[in-house]
Formats: C-alpha cells, sequence, structure tokens
C-alpha cells in the first residue's frame, strides 16, 4: 500500500515509514563516517565499536523480554553458545569471521528454540526462572565439555587473524543496523501486532487464529541468533573467551539492565540502555569502581517504580512535558522517543498504514490497553502463573 | 550398601539446610505472589550479621538466631512497606517484583563488598569440625543441629498456618485476597507481615549457612536458585511440601555422583528445575495455594 | 525497492567494506631515553579479589620504591624516574581488557604489568600481544597463557604443574624411604578451573612417568560446593592413601569440615597451594590443618639470607608486615622488567622484549634465578616450596632440600591405625 504522494516513485514495505527510513539512512551515514570526521582517539573507537554490540544485543533481549514479554535470565546462553562456536571454527576450521559469527548465531538461534520452544508455555516469573535454570545449567556443561569450549581454560583466536578492533567499529555497526532494522519490523509489521496480542491474552489471541506458539518461537530463535552473532563478536574483539566469563549470571543480568534500564518494550530503549551501561562502566565508575552493582541496582528500582519504560519512557515523558506529541512514525530511527503508545491501538489491528493518531493520552501504568507502556501491567495482565 | 546408607543420611541432612533456605521464599511467593530475589542477598546478610555478632559479641550462631531473625523480620516488613506495595497487586505484578527486587538484591551486595570487602569469611566455634556418629558413621555436628533447627521450623510454621488467626488470615488471604477483605482481614498488614516472617526466614538459613560454610557477598546466589528449584519439585501445597521438595534435591545432587561426573551433579538442580517446570508447572506434590 | 535494498546492503558487509588500520603509530620512543618511564598496570583493587589485588599492589610499588629511591632507573646512562599508572580492573575480564587497551593506546605506557588471575591475564595478554608491547605478569600460572605462540608476554608464576610435581617428589622421597606403600593410591579432587586442571596434570604425569602411584579417584568440582560427602565418601572407598585436592579457601573450609567430621584421614593429605595461611586456621582450628601439605611460589622462611633477606626487610619496613608469595611474585616481575629496560639501553619496546627474553638475574624466587624461557613460552619455571603444619603451629618447608628447614612427617600421625 503506497500514499499518494509516493505512488509514482518509492514504494515501501507497509511497515516502514519514509521518515523512520530517511532518519534511519542519516544515522547510519553518520556513524559510519564518525571515526574520519572527529579524532576519537583508538581507545574511545574501540569502546563505541563494542558498545554497538551491546546495543544489539539489548535490542535482541527485548524481542523477548518486551515485545513477547517473558524476561528471559539467561540470555548469556545463547551468548556464550555463538562465542564459542565463533572462536571453535576459526580455530579447528579457518573460517573466515563473519561466517563464523553467522553460523555460531544460528546455532545460538537453534539452541534458544531447543530449550525455549517447551519452557515458553510457562508464564511470567515461571518462565524467568526457568531461564536462570537454563543459563547455569548450560555454563556448567560448557565448562566441562573441555573438548569444544577448552573447559575452564577458555579458546584462544589466533593473533592476527579475523578483523581487527578498529575495523570492528563498523562490523559492530552493520551488527546495530541489523538489530534496529529487525526491532523495527518486528514490532511494526504484522508479527508485532500478532505479539502484542499474545502478550495481553494468550487464549484470545489463538482464538482469532493467531498462533502463539509459532510467533513466540520465531522471535526466540531470532533472538537467540542475535545474541549469538554477538557472542560471536566478542570473541573477535576479546581473542580470547572462556565459560565462566561467556556464560555467567553476571552476563545474564547485564542483558535484563541493558533492556529494563532502557525502556523494556520500546523499539530503541534498549540502545539507549546499552550507552548507559558503558558510559556508567567507563567513567563514572572508573573513579568509584566498587559502587557499580549498587549503581544499577538503584537504577533498577528506580526504574520499576517510577518510570517503568525506562529511559525511553522518561524522554517520552520530557516530549510531551515540552509539547512535542510524538508520531507513530517517531519511533523509527535515531534515539527518539519511542512508539507512541496507543498508535496501534487506534489504529485497528489490521489496517497497519500509518495514519497520525490523535493526541497519545499519558498511558496509565497498568492499563491494559497501553500498549506501549509494555514495562507495568502489560505482560502478566490476565495470566497468573502456570 | 553401607556407603549408600551413608551418601543417605548425608543427603537428608543437607535437606534440611536446603529447607530452611526456602521456606521463606516459598512463603512470600506463596501469599504475595511475589518471587523474592532479594531472598539471596538476605541470606548473606544474615551470615554476615551472624558472624558480626560471633566475632565482635562472642555470641554462638545459634543463640543468635532469635536475635537475627528479629531484626530480618523488621527488615521485611521495611521493604514491603517501603518498596514492594507499590508494585501492582497480583500476577500483574510477577515480573516486575522479580526485577525490583533483583535490584535490592545488587544493593544489599555492593553494601557488603563496602563493608566487609569481598574476603572470605567463616564462623568457626569450637564444635565447628565436632562430629556426630550415626548408624555407624559420622557427620558434622553442624550439619545434624542445622538439620534439627529446619525441623523445628518446619513445625512451628505449619502450627502457625493452622491453628493461629493470623496464620489462618493468612491462608485466606492467599486463597482469595478479596473476599478476605470483605471478610474483615487487613489484607496489607498481613502482605507485611507476611513479607516479614519470610524474610526472617531467610534470617535463618542465613545463620544456619554461616555455621556449615564460608561466605562473601557473592554468597546466596546458588542458595536461590536452589531455593527455586525446592519450590517447583515441591509446589506450594504445604510447607511439608517444601521439604519434600529440599529431599528430592538433595538427594538428587548427592547421589548424582553414580551417573555423571561429580563435577557436573552441580548442574543437575537446574536440570531438574527446568524439567519439572515444563511437565509439571505446578510442581510435583503441590497445589497453588498455601494449605 | 526493498530487493534492491537488501542487496546493496549485503553486498557492503560481504565486501568487508571496513576501513582498514588505525591512526596510531607508537614507534617515535626508538632510540630516545624519556625523561619518566610509565608502567600500566590494572589490579582487582576492589570486588571479589581486591585482598590478593591490593597484596599485589604492594608487591609493585615496593619495586618502584627501591628503584626511585635510588634516584631512579638506569637506562643508558641517565637516571630516569618509573611511575606506575595503575588501575582498578575489578576482577572483570572485560574491564581487564579495555583498561589496557586504554593504558597501551591513550596513556601510551612503555610496558605493561599484569593483573592478577589467570583467566584476566590470558584475556589482557591478547591487548599486549595485539599491540606488541611488553607484559611481564605475576598473575597468570596456567601454562595455555605461554602456550599459545605469544612474543611478548612474561610471567614469574611458576605453572601450578609445578605444584603438583614437586609435591610428589616430596612424597616420593617419603615412599622410597618406606614411609608410604608402594604402589601408593592416589585421590585427585579438582577444582574444574585452569589451576585445577594444571595440578591434575602434574599428579597424572607424576604417577605415569615413576608407575608407583595409582590414581584411584579422578574427579572435578564446581566452585562454591554445599556438600562434598558424595566425592569424599568415593575417596573413602577407594582406600586412598594420597588424598591431593586443589581448591579455593570457601571451597577447602567446606570439604576439609566435611572430612574431618565424617572421620576421615589420610596418609597424606594436600589442599594445593591452601592450608597455612591465617584464615585456614582460623575456620579450621590448628588441629584441622595439622600435617596438611600444601605448596607455594614463595614462603618468607625462603628469607635469611641474600637477597632474599634484603626483600623481606624492605618490605617490613614499608608495609609493617612479612610479605607472602603474591608480593614475591609481582616485586620480581617489576624488578625484572626495570632490568630488562636497564639492559636494553632504551625504552624501546622491542628491545625490552628482547632484553627480558634473555634475562638471567638471581632471584628471590625458589632456586635462586629468574629468566623467562623461550620453550616454556616466557613462563618463568622453578621449584614450589613445599610445606607441612605441624601442631606446634609452624609450617616448616619440607622440600626442596637446598631450602628445607624442617623435616615432614609421612604418613599422617593423626590417623589412627
Amino acid at each position: 500500500m503506497t500514499t499518494t504522494a509516493q505512488s509514482r516513485r518509492v514504494r515501501l514495505p507497509a511497515w516502514l515509514s519514509m521518515k523512520a527510513l530517511i532518519l534511519f539512512v542519516v544515522a547510519f551515514g553518520l556513524l559510519y563516517v564518525a571515526p574520519f570526521a572527529l579524532a576519537l582517539g583508538d581507545y574511545l573507537h574501540n569502546i563505541v565499536g563494542l558498545t554497538f554490540m551491546f546495543m544489539a544485543a539489548g535490542l535482541a533481549w527485548n524481542w523477548l523480554g518486551g515485545y513477547v514479554g517473558q524476561i528471559s535470565f539467561g540470555h548469556a546462553a545463547m551468548f556464550g553458545v555463538g562465542g564459542f562456536v565463533a572462536a571453535r571454527l576459526a580455530i579447528s576450521f579457518g573460517l573466515p569471521f563473519w561466517a563464523t559469527w553467522m553460523i555460531g548465531g544460528i546455532i545460538a538461534g537453534l539452541y534458544a528454540l531447543l530449550w525455549g520452544h517447551p519452557t515458553l508455555r510457562l508464564r511470567g516469573p515461571y518462565f524467568s526462572i526457568a531461564t536462570i535454570g537454563v543459563g547455569e545449567a548450560t555454563r556448567l556443561v560448557a565448562t566441562y565439555w573441555t573438548d569444544f569450549t577448552g573447559g575452564s581454560s577458555g579458546l584462544s583466536l589466533p593473533i592476527g587473524d579475523g578483523p581487527t578492533k578498529f575495523a570492528l567499529y563498523w562490523y559492530g555497526l552493520y551488527l546495530l543496523a541489523a538489530a534496529v532494522i529487525l526491532s523495527y519490523w518486528l514490532r511494526k509489521s504484522r508479527i508485532g501486532l500478532a505479539l502484542l496480542a499474545i502478550k495481553e491474552d494468550v487464549e484470545a489471541a489463538s482464538d482469532v487464529g493467531v498462533n502463539p506458539s509459532f510467533y513466540q518461537d520465531l522471535v526466540l530463535f531470532l533472538s537467540g541468533t542475535v545474541v549469538g552473532v554477538c557472542g560471536g563478536f566478542y570473541a573477535s574483539y576479546q581473542a580470547f573467551i572462556d565459560p565462566l566469563d561467556m556464560f555467567s549470571f553476571e552476563r545474564s543480568i547485564s542483558f535484563v539492565l541493558i533492556g529494563v534500564i532502557g525502556g523494556i518494550g520500546t523499539i530503541l530503549g534498549p540502545a539507549m540502555g546499552a550507552i548507559v551501561f558503558v558510559v556508567l562502566q567507563e567513567f563514572l565508575l572508573a573513579s568509584y569502581p566498587q559502587l557499580y552493582l549498587g549503581l544499577y541496582g538503584v537504577l533498577l528500582i528506580v526504574v520499576i517504580l517510577f518510570e517503568p519504560l525506562g529511559l525511553s519512557g522518561l524522554l517520552m515523558r520530557l516530549a510531551r512535558r515540552f509539547g512535542r506529541k510524538p508520531s507513530p512514525s517517531a519511533a523509527s530511527g535515531g534515539l527518539s522517543p519511542a512508539a507512541s503508545p496507543n498508535a496501534s491501538v487506534s489504529d485497528p489491528a489490521l489496517t497497519p498504514d500509518p495514519v497520525d493518531p490523535p493526541d497519545p493520552p499519558d498511558p496509565p501504568v497498568g492499563a491494559v490497553g497501553a500498549v506501549g507502556a509494555v514495562g507495568a501491567g502489560g505482560p502478566d495482565v490476565k495470566r497468573g502463573p502456570a | 550398601m553401607g556407603q549408600v546408607l551413608a551418601l543417605a543420611i548425608s543427603a537428608v541432612l543437607l535437606a534440611g539446610f536446603y529447607a530452611s533456605m526456602a521456606y521463606g521464599l516459598g512463603l512470600i511467593y506463596g501469599v504475595l505472589r511475589v518471587v523474592n530475589l532479594a531472598h539471596g542477598g538476605m541470606i548473606m546478610a544474615a551470615a554476615y550479621l551472624s558472624w558480626v555478632l560471633f566475632t565482635r559479641f562472642s555470641i554462638d550462631p545459634y543463640l543468635a538466631i532469635p536475635v537475627v531473625m528479629v531484626v530480618f523480620f523488621f527488615v521485611g516488613v521495611a521493604m514491603y512497606k517501603g518498596l514492594v506495595r507499590h508494585l501492582p497487586r497480583g500476577a500483574a505484578g510477577g515480573v516486575q517484583s522479580l526485577l525490583l527486587l533483583f535490584g535490592v538484591w545488587l544493593v544489599i551486595r555492593n553494601i557488603a563488598y563496602l563493608l566487609f570487602t569481598g574476603d572470605d569469611q567463616a564462623v568457626r566455634t569450637s564444635y565447628s569440625t565436632a562430629s556426630v556418629p550415626i548408624f555407624g558413621n559420622s557427620y558434622s555436628l553442624n550439619r545434624v543441629l542445622v538439620f534439627v533447627i529446619s525441623l523445628v521450623a518446619v513445625s512451628v510454621l505449619q502450627l502457625w498456618l493452622s491453628r493461629t488467626y493470623t496464620g489462618k488470615a493468612v491462608r485466606a488471604v492467599t486463597e482469595n485476597s478479596d473476599s478476605s477483605t470483605l471478610v474483615g482481614i487487613d489484607v496489607e498488614r498481613l502482605y507485611a507481615l507476611t513479607f516479614g516472617v519470610g524474610t526472617a526466614l531467610a534470617g535463618l538459613a542465613g545463620v544456619l549457612a554461616s555455621t556449615l560454610f564460608a561466605f562473601n557477598p557473592s554468597f546466596g546466589s546458588g542458595e536461590l536458585l536452589k531455593s527455586f528449584v525446592i519450590i517447583v519439585l515441591g509446589g506450594l501445597g504445604s510447607v511439608v511440601g517444601i521439604g519434600i521438595g529440599a529431599l528430592v534435591l538433595s538427594f538428587a545432587e548427592v547421589f548424582a555422583i553414580y551417573a555423571v561426573p561429580s563435577y557436573l551433579t552441580a548442574a543437575v538442580g537446574f536440570v531438574l528445575l527446568v524439567v519439572v517446570l515444563v511437565v509439571r508447572p505446578s510442581g510435583l506434590f503441590g497445589s497453588k495455594v498455601l494449605r | 525497492m526493498q530487493v534492491a535494498a537488501l542487496t546493496a546492503v549485503s553486498a557492503m558487509v560481504v565486501a568487508g567494506c571496513a576501513p582498514s588500520q588505525s591512526s596510531s603509530d607508537t614507534s617515535k620512543d626508538a632510540g630516545t631515553v624519556p625523561d619518566k618511564i610509565v608502567i600500566g598496570s590494572t589490579l582487582p583493587l576492589t570486588g571479589a579479589e581486591s585482598k590478593t589485588g591490593g597484596r599485589y599492589k604492594q608487591g609493585y610499588e615496593l619495586a618502584f620504591d627501591e628503584i626511585n629511591k635510588a634516584g631512579g632507573l638506569e637506562v643508558n646512562g641517565k637516571k630516569v624516574k618509573v611511575e606506575l599508572k595503575l588501575l582498578d580492573d575489578t576482577s572483570d575480564q572485560a574491564k581487564a581488557v579495555n583498561l589496557a587497551q586504554r593504558l597501551i593506546t591513550s596513556d601510551k605506557v612503555n610496558a605493561f604489568l599484569g593483573t592478577y588471575s589467570t583467566s584476566l591475564v590470558e584475556a589482557q595478554s591478547t591487548v599486549a600481544e595485539q599491540n606488541k608491547i611488553p607484559y611481564v605478569n605475576g598473575g597468570g600460572a596456567a601454562t595455555s597463557i605461554y602456550t599459545k605462540g605469544y612474543k611478548w608476554i612474561f610471567g614469574t608464576l611458576a605453572p601450578v604443574e609445578n605444584l603438583a610435581t614437586n609435591e610428589m617428589e616430596w612424597i616420593d622421597e617419603q615412599q622410597k624411604a618406606g614411609k608410604l606403600p608402594k604402589p601408593a593410591k592416589v585421590a585427585i579432587v579438582w577444582e574444574n578451573t585452569s589451576h585445577g586442571k594444571d595440578f591434575r596434570k602434574g599428579i597424572q604425569e607424576f604417577a605415569k612417568k615413576t608407575g608407583s602411584y595409582q590414581v584411584v579417584v579422578d574427579e572435578s568440582f564446581a566452585l562454591d560446593g554445599t556438600d562434598f560427602s558424595a566425592v569424599l565418601n568415593k575417596v573413602e572407598a577407594a582406600k586412598a592413601d594420597l588424598f591431593m585436592v586443589d581448591a579455593h579457601l570457601p571451597d577447602f573450609i567446606t570439604m576439609h569440615r566435611q572430612y574431618l567430621s565424617s572421620g576421615m584421614c589420610n596418609k597424606i593429605e594436600t589442599y594445593g597451594a591452601r592450608g597455612t595461611e591465617a584464615d585456614a586456621k582460623k575456620a579450621l582450628g590448628q588441629k584441622g590443618v595439622d600435617y596438611i601439605l600444601s605448596a607455594v611460589w614463595w614462603n618468607k622462611q625462603l628469607g635469611d639470607k641474600g637477597l632474599n633477606k634484603k626483600f623481606v626487610d624492605s618490605f617490613t619496613g614499608k608495609y609493617g608486615k612479612a610479605p607472602e608469595w603474591y608480593q614475591a611474585v609481582s616485586y620480581e616481575a617489576a624488578r625484572s622488567l626495570f632490568t630488562a629496560i636497564t639492559n636494553a639501553k632504551s625504552v624501546d619496546k622491542t628491545k625490552v622484549r628482547d632484553a627480558l627474553s634473555a634475562i638471567d638475574i638471581d632471584s628471590i624466587l625458589p632456586g635462586g634465578k629468574l629468566s623467562f624461557p623461550a620453550d616454556k613460552g616466557g613462563q618463568a619455571s622453578y621449584p614450589f616450596v613445599v610445606q607441612q603444619n605441624l601442631p606446634d603451629g609452624s609450617s616448616p618447608i619440607v622440600y626442596p632440600a637446598d631450602v628445607a628447614n624442617g623435616r615432614g612427617t609421612a604418613p599422617n600421625p593423626g590417623c589412627k591405625g
């Protein structure tokens, strides 16, 4: 479907708005050339590259945690599987790095399906607890499986093979771009609507012909794959990985923190969360390293109690305060406030055309209809634990 | 055969400690439907309190139990009134409570690091390596004491829930909080009370842990996860169910050595957790209501 | 249109269109001697390993103090002050890597002193290797760090296999003297970390080499265990003569408490490096640690003459208490780096690296000499000092003979019958 103004020129897919596309291309372009235009220095350059990876991982975690509403405390399992498969392929078969990342990612995605398909039937906290079990069991088995992971000694990639940390900036950028595109697509397309329906009320969703199992598995697979690719990226970046670090509970927690503090359920919130995560680590905590745990804890508490949509929500509030009405397509590129909460509700579920919505009212915390306010009442309304 | 018996007794003793870990978590979840991820942090904090009382004031850990439990009761009530109360009640609050209390756990851990540094601490009383003979084998006196105290706790808890007014009110609220309000039960007060009792039980577990293990601020995450396994295994049907869940877990861990390399016996609990959740989400025995 | 866009993007990615190499090039220090030498380092100063990190810091700072008190480091006729730029990596691998990156590329340090614990050193060393800067550490003992073919990494910690081998050598002496059965049954219980793996490897290889030891139990365990009765039961059932464990302090305490209360006793008991520390006695009581064999990289009882005495006196003068092995190995790491710079007559990284490869100096470490042999990938190799706890509270060195100041006892007199 096209709008009249563009019918002669460019046909965009239904879920993509021109504004979003333009913002994306501009942002991508800017980030691509930034290292040449700005004198970042090696260190910052590398840090930013690594941040791109964290952003991608946070976004991928959010597809499961925010879009589907199932909080995973075990995503390190996929991160580790992706990383070790990639490293093992590089060491034992000499495959080029991008192939190792892809294969690592896909295997991680399949692993996610393996444990996720049966556990996704669980709701709310039970699923989350199961993911903790999966994460820890994976860590223990991986540490034991010396032939594959090197056991507690880990694996070292040959120095000189693969991309340099300098080049990884751009590969990180590609990874992030892919994650952003997927985030936007998953949210804005029919799949996104199906996911929202599932999150609201599983039974009702299947009554109207939405197959919860299929959609959840799809998202789980994508989420696991992208996080697995991030693991491969991390392996290339560090050139040495070991199971304790890759599969640790702390690492799983970092994905949760990035997602929740950034804005669970929003399109780009987790990307902001990743930036905060890295910025905190690098700068604030360099002076007070003994406070980092407590700081994240406080942030988490503050977010849950006061702003369930995290940084994203905060920005949306500020935008509304200053009179700007976020339109639905503002959810797309860059870091502008995420999707207007009621955009999809006021558009009936069957016409995904972006239509200028009426002013969105403040989404009440916990409101059933507040589709965007998925950090609050969304995930568990009408669903108790199994 | 003597070996199997010896291992079985070890497993039973271990179950005593495991059960003490799980009561508090189970009670809070059963009544409030809140997953207390700060539970591990509470256990760790109680272990440190016990250590401080022992090293500074020479109070024996077992004697310190009542003190610690009272302190943690009030900590629990404060946590409820200050934080948990603000979350949406019921199912909607499930995941949020998870995350909120996880944040609390991070904060507690950091405070412990600041106060005590990351060094391992241990409580050594004059009887820390004493042993007790049972059926021809010797077992650590501490583990036997822990087991006995755990049994006592079960009985007291069970009595409280079935015989006292407040206990019955707690059960009523678990079944149906709205009708409980209708019959005049102050639900909010009961929630606070339950959270306090649950935290006090975590305090108990912490003191018991301090007599058995060395600990540091990271202590508690393994205990927390095992508590989940136990609650899932035993269901929330009854306090006794938790005891049974603890036995299942401890036996699985101890006897797994006959089936898998000893390193992987640590994974047994987690695998059990996932399998049971997938196969029988309401636990092996229990229903969803605290009987 | 979408197809076109997609192909364009994928083509870009596949073409690996990422600009290649970077702006910085740090070879400007060839030849000239700077006014100040800055050595970068990270250590876990807060977090889980803060106690050990603090001790390593003491060792490093002592070395820096001594040099600066003497007017500076002698480089090609000029005396240059040395400065330690130390950051806190909180025992986090990613941080250790990032901070090393920062120190090397932004702060442009002349050389690097490594952090503590094997996995962090292993991760951090890749940064040093990639940036071609000399990296000397006292914190990573796993042989896997040094068998990667890296050329810029040097370590003062002898391989953990030596720990096991040296203990076995003393045990072998006892066996030859008829105090232990031949063949003797060995139970190896090891934590599943690279430390534990190397420990196990050392025992297995010694057993295979001599043929007078039979490994009857070989089990690993996960860290922070709550109950070791299953594995202890196995050891008891196998009627082992030697009970050899490698464990961190908390697991040592938990396991040994259960060991003692179940009435177990073996002719030889060892927990690797554990047993002599004050925390062990505090947690288990003197009787609980009697006759436990242990081995460490260095012990202050070595410090009664020569270079060792100087070190001990210097340390005690600065910090008010005696040093342990942590400070010894970190001190030697710094000192060897300084010596290499002097020998190289320059701060040029390649020259310093070559000087480190060739170094052979007197040392406080057992054996009296320190070098970084190429055939061991740059890891120093020397005997561990083996000690045994005695009921009178002392822990004399029982092996090697040239530094021994006591006689050990085997079999364990605490076992009845």
